[in-house]
């Protein structure tokens, strides 16, 4: 009995392991399915979790920038804006669509008013063709009339013709700098952005010319400006790192360092190496030959021909990123060669929406269903594919996968046609849709030499990047040691103030030309310490920044000054000075519509110039003949802390490092 | 070289060599004398060095400013004996609440007494009064067995700084006097009697405030009843006198917080048994439960049950259920059942305001990166408070990856860990919070805060925790909050088990035990269901005591207190485990008779219970024996056995057996009634007209020791599973077993002591074994 009942209850052990299996078989359990499955069963969960969180991000940051309008974060522009619009709609509802025009008044004309509002002659004329007539400064004054009051006005007068100016409160000129001064120079507020900025982009195995250096530097410039406007901003170097070229010298890598594969060949000048190759491709056949096969092996992904590659590639990224470094400039890059499936893909969608034509063995795509312009080279007549390709297939990227919805190509003006046709192609294939994406071509002129022909060396090659940068140390150093600055300055304010020239010249020379006009490269010129140079705006900022510190008052802490000390705007080179620093974010946005740097180089040139007509006429430190100091104005250091700040602001944008001494 | 000077030093004070030595290897003491002796002249007064050694020897880190002032007191004979020495010590913590606070000299000798002298007469009054008045009539009746401590006490709370050594003497003096030399009767120790009162083993129910003779309790470190260890071994703090204990760390703020504290729990104990419910609770955690509850039951206080649930990963609906479950099943009620996430908020913010101070930033060192010994320092430690703000919040907003960011904490753990980490993105859904939250606090920042919260006097929790104490109370003081004070206590750890929740779990898949509650396992839900009453376990606490030291038991131990309880409390039945068939050829009565049968023999007065005898009786297999060995004493064709309760003798007549194997299968016997046979060897158990039982029978799980020692069990824990641990049998019990519910208790008489599973049905009753009777009946 005792073994029949020892079999009993084995077979109800079984019996119940088989129906928690049959359990288990019913109702799949996380546990028992593979783990791969459950990882992605974990994985999915993850971002679901963490989409629900960013939503629930995304509802509270509108929340907080819906009623964070104050007045502090928007422009004076768009505040005016803002009024005129609502005296126009209520003055003539009829018209209330016009766009609203509000413009500071420049400097000389001040007593006329700080802003401008100039819709009255227009709507005189449309009223007109209406046939309805009203002199201009008639309805200037009914816009007055209906005009809401406003913090920041001080009073509004009509003139002329019929221009209503507008003159700014005092009052709100000193809240506004006080914030300043406690909480920093604060971006204005602006509907946010994922911007996607395509610029440098050099070619492996090519030095950096003097033509990359224009990208790069308005490139990160414009970064520097969105980042600073809170925009979303991805950098990116479209690396020319994959072509026909690769074959020639990966051939060529396979015969001068045989060993490559297990160990790394000192290529030190890739230049030479490529000209080599280079030679050799253009003379020896048999090498054209193995070139070209080489292409094919590198596509196909074979092992000994990628490790050639990235060998190669890994060389000019060093040399790159030394420039970088030097210019402060950063990037993700990207290169051609990422986008090798995805040209698969876009190939695919294009032809399955019928945009693809044969032409002559190519495949080509017409930028618009009129067949104008020059279309598109998709596919070669020998299978391959062409910088269109890329192209479509790296918008595509950057809008689909970046989620990018305002794309920059930092890209010299010769490439507008191609970069136009592309932006329409992406248009009409649905890659781009205006009404969400914003697509920018940020074109330049080229940079000339002191005879107004290319800038060349003198032996007509082209300027290498690195020589050039070397030459504007070297001539920044000249430049300080004839002032007798490496006397005063310690060896490491020397080379602060070294490196904070000469890349600054170049960067500032660059940017302050309006970027699609050609300009003349002179180091004379741009070391020059008088007119808007880079050299004038430091000097005049470390001459501010020195006015504090020698005050013998501690202006660290500017809230704790602010505490004890108010703002005055009595005298009027302080009020001009003040009203200067408040157009900042007038200039901001101007320059983020069109991404036009020099508009913000101008801004800074005329801080600069206004603030010497104020301390050449207002005492900061008042000092006795013995030079001890005998009063301190508070008010007006704070006003020099200002400027500092605001200055400081806009050379972080322009990519100037400012130096406390020099 | 300046050891050897300090021996010297240490000697002049007056200690021996020997004792100078020992010194020097104590460093807080060495340090403090060293000090001590920078502040005064050498030679000292007689009997000065050694209170200077005292003092240094007992004063604490937080008070340490003062000890100039003593030093100079206790030079100036001021303090001239330990109790006022003592007493200075007393004053001198009391201040240190308020942080840079100026003693009041004059209050410091009031409280000293310095300077008051007390005079032999007045001594001698004094002792007279008592000795000749309250304690005559029990010393005349003790004599020497009289503990005359008392009386110095309480001359003591009149004299207060009367010195000790006369005392005694006037108090020696005066009982000679009165009773005279001691006679033979006074130098033998006390009866009996007393001796079994302080062993208290009949003493089950907690003697809840009974007062406990002096000598009885203090000679082990554990008690009988937690109530009883809680009143009489644990000295915490109490409530608002943080300040006072080691290593507490005073601030500007203290003084104001603890004031504050005080005024929101009116001076009440409160702590608080903080489980993660990652897993159900083992006896370990009862542990845990009966001294935080424990201790604020025996101090009118409150006990949180806080679930620690910061970890979203590891939540379960089910081991919320089950902890609370177990709680109340030991027999404690939470006054609040609590949830760590309940605090996410707050505990965000003071996040942010840590950031603020710059005492935490954001880290973007991989996990990896942090592991092991001597990992790199973070190159992030000294970001812009205002970057790490940004990105603290993009790590809330789930802007960044999991892993690619953490919050941490600047500080150093003492264990040498570098600025331990506050907060971790976890994309993970919280159970409490949903999807709230995707960053998740750590242990060591939620939980000293949730203790700050909870207005915690008392943080309880095991030793391995000490080395996070000096974190606890940084975080708090960074956050100028209300600053509870951290005790710890040794684990308690049960040889020839495993609790890791991960290797259970590989036991119940493996299918080696049945499930969490198998009753091989020490998870509180095993031990409930194979039948442990939760008195026996806290009681068991209690004898473990609240010490340091950690504890490993073995189980025999813990069935030793379980047999305390059950003794007492589980009523006897019959019961044969292996019934052997005997037909009594001659029973006497006409048919089955029914018998009264006391619960408990040894104490009739608690009741009885009804059983059958009838003709057919069936006794344990084994309390037969064909061919007995020398000794035996029960039931063979030659020797005959009494039944129990039955008042009959039986001998064997005649032996069936099975003619295939030739097993005996059934008895025939003669019985003659008790009184009138001769007295049997043995009585045994037996059952008429029983009803069947399914009886499961549990043997220790693991062969060693440590099953999860590699060095014990080089092939781990499941190469070490005893074989056969559980058996089923088919028992024959008495009808009178025929309505029990799960969880009754009960004697199987000669047996042991079995419980009511609750796989129990209508049809089938199963009984566990919980223990047996004998120590030893585990072990064959």
């Amino acid at each position: 009995m005792d073994t029949e009942l020892s079999k009993l209850s084995e077979l109800e052990v079984s019996t119940t392991k088989l129906q928690c299996k049959f359990a288990s078989a019913e109702q799949p359990s996380i546990d028992d399915s593979p783990d791969d499955l459950q990882k992605l069963r974990m994985e999915n969960n993850k971002l679901k979790l963490r989409l629900s969180v960013i939503n629930q991000s995304i509802t509270d940051e509108l929340k907080m920038t819906g009623d964070s309008h104050s007045e502090d974060t928007l422009s004076i522009t768009e505040h005016l804006e803002k009024i005129f619009a609502q005296a126009i709609a209520t003055a003539y509802p009829a018209y209330s669509d016009v766009p609203v025009l509000v413009a500071p008044v420049n400097n000389v004309s001040a007593k006329f008013g700080d802003y401008q509002c100039n819709n009255a002659m227009g709507l005189a004329k449309q009223m007109k063709e209406k046939g309805i007539s009203k002199p201009p400064r008639e309805i200037a004054i009914e816009i007055l009339k209906c005009c809401p009051a406003s913090p920041i006005i001080e009073k509004i007068e009509v003139a002329g013709a019929g221009f209503v100016n507008i003159f700014l409160n005092k009052n709100y000129a000193v809240d506004a700098l006080t914030n300043l001064l406690r909480n920093g120079l604060k971006p204005p507020a602006v509907p946010k952005r994922r911007v996607l900025v395509d610029f440098s982009s050099p070619n492996i195995a090519k030095q950096m010319h003097v033509g990359h250096l224009r990208s790069t530097i308005i490139g990160e410039s414009i970064c520097r400006l969105l980042e600073f406007l809170q925009h979303d901003v991805i950098r990116i170097n479209h690396l020319g790192d994959w072509g026909t070229q690769f074959g020639m010298l990966i051939a060529h890598l396979e015969d001068r360092f045989p060993n490559f594969l297990n160990e790394s060949p000192p290529i030190g000048d890739l230049q030479a190496f490529y000209k080599e190759s280079k030679k050799r491709f253009d003379e020896d056949e048999a090498f054209k030959k193995r070139a070209y096969n080489r292409v094919v092996t590198l596509q196909s992904g074979d092992p000994n021909s990628i490790k050639a590659w990235t060998l190669i590639c890994d060389v000019s990224r060093q040399e790159f990123q030394k420039i970088y470094d030097r210019l402060n400039v950063t990037l993700k890059e990207r290169g051609e060669s990422f986008y090798q499936s995805r040209m698969l893909s876009v190939v695919d969608l294009l032809r399955s929406k019928q945009l693809l034509e044969l032409d002559e063995g190519r495949e080509i795509m017409w930028q618009d269903s009129e067949k104008t312009g020059i279309p598109l080279t998709i596919i070669k007549s020998d299978g391959g594919f062409t910088y269109d390709t890329s192209d479509m297939a790296a918008i595509r990227h950057r809008i689909e996968e970046e989620q990018a919805n305002w794309l920059i190509y930092v890209v010299d003006s010769g490439q507008s046609t191609h970069f136009n046709s592309i932006f329409k192609a992406a248009e009409r294939c649905g890659i781009v849709d205006p009404s969400l994406h914003r697509v920018d071509h940020v074109q330049f002129g080229v940079v000339l030499g002191e005879d107004g022909k290319k800038f060349k060396t003198r032996s007509g090659d082209t300027v290498k990047l690195s020589d050039l940068l070397d030459e504007g140390m070297k001539q920044s150093l000249q430049k300080l040691q004839a002032r007798g600055r490496d006397q005063v300055l310690t060896p490491e304010e020397l080379l602060n103030a070294q490196e904070a020239v000469a890349y600054g010249c170049i960067k500032y020379t660059d940017l302050c030309h309006n970027r699609i006009s050609d300009y003349v490269f002179s180091f004379e010129k741009m070391l020059d310490d008088r007119g808007n140079t880079a050299v004038y705006l430091l000097y005049t900022y470390t001459r501010i920044a020195s006015i504090a510190r020698n005050s013998g008052t501690d202006f660290s802490n500017l809230s704790d000054v602010l505490n004890t000390h108010a703002l005055a705007l009595d005298h009027e080179k302080e009020w001009k000075l003040a009203k200067t620093l408040l157009k900042v974010h007038d200039v901001l946005v101007k320059c983020a519509n069109g991404l036009y740097l020099h508009f913000l180089c101008e801004f800074c040139y005329e801080i600069c110039i206004v603030f010497t007509e104020f301390y050449d006429s207002c005492y900061c430190i008042e000092k006795n003949k013995a030079g001890e100091i005998v009063k301190i104005n508070h008010s007006r250091i704070l006003l020099c802390e200002a400027t500092a700040t605001v200055l400081r602001s806009c050379f972080n944008i322009l990519g100037l490092k400012p130096v406390t001494k020099m | 070289m300046a050891g050897e000077d300090l021996i010297a030093q240490f000697q002049q004070l007056g200690m021996s060599e020997q004792k100078a030595k020992e010194t020097l290897k104590n460093v807080n003491v060495t340090r403090n004398l060293q000090l001590a002796l920078t502040q005064t002249k050498l030679p000292l007064a007689e009997g000065a060095g050694m209170l200077l050694y005292h003092m240094a020897t007992k004063l604490k880190p937080q008070a340490a400013e003062h000890m100039p002032l003593l030093v100079k007191y206790i030079a100036d004979r001021k303090l001239d004996n330990t109790q006022r020495v003592d007493a200075a010590l007393e004053y001198v913590l009391r201040c240190v609440q308020k942080k840079n606070s100026s003693l009041d000299v004059a209050e410091l000798e009031r409280e000293c007494g310095v300077g008051v002298v007390v005079t032999p007469e007045e001594i001698e009054r004094v002792v007279q009064q008592k000795i000749k008045g309250t304690y005559k009539e029990i010393l005349l009746q003790q004599r020497y067995h009289f503990n005359a401590f008392k009386i110095l006490q309480e001359v003591r709370s009149e004299l207060k700084w009367a010195d000790a050594k006369s005392l005694k003497a006037a108090i020696d003096v005066e009982i000679f006097d009165l009773l005279g030399p001691k006679t033979e009767a006074d130098s033998k120790p006390l009866p009996k009697q007393n001796d079994k009162q302080t062993k208290g083993k009949e003493n089950v129910k907690p003697v809840l405030n009974a007062p406990t003779t002096d000598a009885a309790a203090e000679a082990t470190d554990g008690a009988n009843t937690i109530a009883e260890l809680m009143k009489t071994k644990v000295h915490f703090h109490a409530p608002g006198e943080n300040y006072k204990t080691d290593g507490y760390v005073v601030t500007d703020h203290t003084e104001r917080l603890l004031k504050e504290h005080l005024q929101r729990t009116g001076g009440r104990v409160q702590t608080r048994f903080p489980p993660e419910p990652n897993g159900i609770l083992h006896i370990g955690h009862a542990k845990a439960i009966n001294i935080n509850f424990g201790y604020a039951a025996a101090q009118n206080g409150i006990c949180y049950l806080r679930y620690d649930d910061t970890n979203p990963e590891k939540e379960e609906e089910k081991f919320f259920v089950g902890i609370r479950d177990m709680v109340e099943w030991l027999g404690y009620k939470p006054y609040k059942v609590t949830h760590s996430s309940d605090n996410f908020q707050q505990l965000y913010e003071w996040a942010v305001v840590l950031i603020r101070k710059g005492l935490a930033y954001v880290c973007h060192q991989k996990a990896e990166e942090l592991k092991g010994f001597n990992p790199p320092p973070s190159p992030w430690r000294e970001r812009p408070v205002e970057e790490s703000l940004q990105l603290f919040e993009d790590m809330k907003r789930g802007k960044i990856d999991e892993g690619a960011a953490t919050l941490r904490l600047k500080l150093t753990l003492e264990e040498g860990k570098v600025d331990p980490v506050a907060y971790r993105i976890k994309f993970i859904a919280h159970h409490r919070t949903g999807s709230a939250w995707c960053i998740y606090p750590t242990y060591d920042y939620t939980h000293c805060l949730c203790d700050s919260i909870e207005q915690i006097t008392h943080s309880l929790c095991t030793k391995e925790f000490q080395s996070r104490r000096s974190s606890y109370y940084w975080l708090c003081n960074a956050l100028d909050i209300y600053c509870p004070v951290q005790w710890e206590y040794g684990r308690l750890n049960m040889n020839y088990a495993l609790v890791s929740k991960r290797k259970i779990g590989k036991l119940i898949t493996e299918r080696i035990v049945h499930d969490w509650d198998d009753p091989r396992l020490f998870t509180l839900t095993a031990l409930r269901r194979r039948g442990f009453p939760a008195e026996a376990i806290n009681n068991f606490c209690a004898q473990m005591g609240v010490t340091g030291a950690q504890i490993s038991v073995d189980p025999a131990m813990l069935e030793a207190a379980v047999r305390d309880v059950l003794n007492v409390s589980a009523p006897r039945r019959l019961v044969v485990l292996q019934p052997l068939k005997v037909t009594i050829s001659n029973f006497p009565h006409a048919k089955a008779v029914e018998l009264q049968v006391p619960d408990f023999p040894q104490n009739p007065g608690q009741g009885t219970h009804q059983i059958t005898l009838d003709r057919v009786v069936y006794i344990e297999h084994s309390d037969f024996k064909l061919d007995p060995e020398k000794g035996y004493r029960r039931l063979s064709p030659q020797q005959s056995v009494g039944l129990r309760h039955a008042g009959l003798v039986i001998s064997v007549e005649q032996v069936v057996r099975d003619t295939s194997t030739g097993e005996v299968t059934e008895l025939v016997c003669r019985c003659e009634l008790a009184e009138q046979a001769e007295k049997p060897k043995a009585f045994v158990q037996w059952v008429s007209q029983p009803i069947e039982l399914e009886v499961r029978l549990y043997e220790q799980l693991f062969k060693h020791k440590n099953p999860e020692d590699p060095n014990e069990v080089p092939g781990g824990f499941l190469s070490d599973i005893a074989e056969n641990t559980m058996s089923v049998l088919r028992a024959y019990a008495d009808r009178a077993l025929s309505c029990v519910k799960a969880y009754d208790k009960f004697q199987f008489e000669r047996i042991g002591f079995f419980s009511v599973d609750p796989d129990t049905t209508a049809k089938q009753i199963v009984f566990n074994r919980t223990v047996g009777l004998k120590e030893d009946s585990g072990k064959k």
